[in-house]
């Protein structure tokens, strides 16, 4: 049975299917992660040729490289021979994948170069068609690659919109103007739907609730306060402080901005955080930690240090997002109410710069990037009555 | 006289039973001004001022963390995780009598029990004492944890 998408989504209201049933988890694997542009690595993950990252795009395994004249390339991870993943390794640096299972061998641009026995296949073997497989767009911004399963659909930039601006202040940040990671990814995982992480990543109404424990009093009076504005922003979602205080260098909570780039990406602070949905009731955060250029090393390590006590697995803050977002699964289970309140700032948001913005405390920002989730659901719910 | 390794155990023993009887305070008067308490990330051998850890505290950061579990607000440990630690494989490195230092390793097999769910770690941990003083206070541990390199769930409790 096709869920009724159009009725999932009210205004206000969310239906709770849209973060339980498993059916809705298959379209959004087809309809969202194979239609968006979806985040998959910084270009400073892979800085040498011949360096590469492996990830996902949805349920796709792919692998981020950079080939010797420091182009980048998103490949399919997957032997077209008979379909293992042909590189496991995480990070690494090589200009050749080899599968083990028959040694077929792919160089980085995933050309097949081997082929063991090759007379073995007949004279209408064709191994220029049987490279790995490309991933339909690759694009970036600021240095954030993003792969697009599918040929048609906006650029890079004009799916970002207005989000490039504040990609540009995230940069600028760093005095090269360029993006530094520090190595290494913290790692996490819950056993909740994907999108409390896109929801709680621009959710100021939550800080000084949830984490009571951890907020210092002056940043919880001013999130008490209310400074600052949420955006609805292109699909994306946007917590604006910058009226509090520019993105800080120290990236302390006093100002700058969050970004919930759809559907994958948010970065805040010093932190990019990939969300990876893995079912419908189980996600995975990776996190990278970005250093600046031009600052003392105090300071960057004053960035790192700060962001292991509060965020991470065992950080102060984040502890109490992702047990927060289990207890919400579990509520969730319960037939007997049926909608979640998304109301906040209704009656008091309005369009500015061109965007819908609401106070600082409102969810205007989670309705946008509710409506973009329906238009690409939408999609799905009408393909598939074509189907039928 | 130099030190047994029965001694090192006595003391690792009652590090381990001060965390999962939760008196973190008491546990945190172990450690020198000085203490460093270190989880690294994505394996045991990184440069933490190169490479982001799981936890890399001083004593302030270390303080920080408890005053959050005590301050009745943090929701993760409502209730709290009851963790049992099992400490083996105790080896002593080395001793230095002149300036009390002395470095141990061990295994620590940790069971972690939360919201119905039994969560198993283990780690090879890495001790830095100084003994001149009775107790000895801890200048260095290193917790090694062999998932580090992968997702962690929820670690709201003391490692
Ligand atoms: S399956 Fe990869 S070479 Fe045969
Ligand atoms: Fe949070």
């Amino acid at each position: 049975m096709i869920p009724n998408i159009d009725e999932l989504i009210q205004n206000d209201l969310i239906h709770r299917s849209v973060y339980t049933d498993p059916k809705i988890f298959d379209l959004e694997m087809e309809y969202i992660f194979n239609k968006c542009w979806v985040y998959v690595g910084h270009v400073a993950e892979i800085p040498e040729p011949g360096d590469y990252k492996t990830t996902f795009i949805g349920r796709n395994p792919v692998i981020l490289s950079r080939l010797s004249d420091g182009e980048i390339t998103l490949l399919i991870n997957r032997c077209r021979h008979r379909g293992p993943i042909v590189c496991q390794h995480e990070y690494g640096n090589s200009k050749h994948f080899r599968c083990p299972y028959h040694s077929w061998t792919y160089d980085n641009s995933g050309k097949l170069v081997g082929v063991p026995m090759p007379q073995g296949y007949g004279s209408t073997f064709d191994r220029d068609r049987l490279g790995l497989a490309k991933v339909a767009r690759v694009a970036q911004y600021q240095g954030f690659v993003f792969g697009c399963m599918t040929e048609d659909g906006p650029s890079l930039e004009e799916y970002l919109g207005g989000i490039t601006r504040f990609l540009d202040a995230y940069a600028a940040v760093s005095a090269s103007g360029k993006i530094e990671l520090f190595e290494g990814v913290q790692k996490c995982g819950y056993n909740g739907n994907w999108k409390y992480q896109l929801e709680n990543g621009v959710d100021p109404y939550h800080v000084g609730a949830l984490h009571l424990s951890a907020v210092t009093p002056e940043a919880m009076k001013i999130y008490r306060q209310g400074v600052g504005c949420v955006i609805a922003m292109d699909g994306h979602g946007v917590t604006d402080h910058t009226d509090w205080g520019p993105m800080p260098a120290d990236a302390g909570l006093s100002g700058g901005f969050n970004l919930v780039i759809f559907p994958n990406l948010i970065v805040l602070r010093s932190q990019i955080r990939t969300v990876r949905p893995i079912a419908v009731d189980r996600t995975e955060i990776y996190t990278n930690v970005v250093r600046l250029s031009g600052v003392p090393e105090e300071v960057n390590i004053k960035r790192m240090r700060d962001q292991e006590l509060e965020f991470g697995a065992a950080g102060t803050f984040f502890t109490d997002d992702l047990e927060i977002f289990e207890r919400t699964q579990e509520g969730l289970q319960s037939g007997a109410v049926e909608w979640l309140v998304f109301a906040r700032g209704l009656d008091r948001e309005e369009v500015k710069g061109g965007y819908m913005t609401g106070a600082m405390s409102d969810e205007t920002q989670h309705r946008g990037m509710y409506q973009n989730w329906k238009r690409h659901m939408m999609a799905a719910a009408s393909s598939l009555m074509a189907a039928e | 006289m130099s030190i047994s390794r029965s001694q090192v155990e006595d003391f690792l023993y009652m590090e381990a039973r001060l965390l999962d009887s939760q008196m973190f305070e008491q546990w945190m008067d172990l450690f020198s001004d000085d203490a460093v308490y270190w989880v690294p990330a994505g394996r045991d051998d990184i440069d933490p001022s190169r490479h982001v850890s799981i936890i890399h505290d001083d004593k302030e950061s270390m303080a920080k963390r408890v005053k959050r579990l005590r301050s009745g607000f943090a929701f993760a440990q409502d209730p709290a995780s009851r963790v049992h630690r099992l400490i083996s494989n105790v080896r002593i490195l080395s001793e230095d009598q002149a300036s009390g230092a002395l470095e141990v390793t061990c295994m620590m097999l940790l069971v972690e029990l939360a919201r119905k769910r039994q969560t198993v770690h283990t780690a090879f941990c890495e001790f830095s004492f100084d003994t001149r003083k009775d107790p000895w206070s801890i200048r260095r541990k290193k917790v090694n944890l062999l998932r580090n390199g992968e997702v962690l769930e929820s670690t709201p409790f003391l490692i």
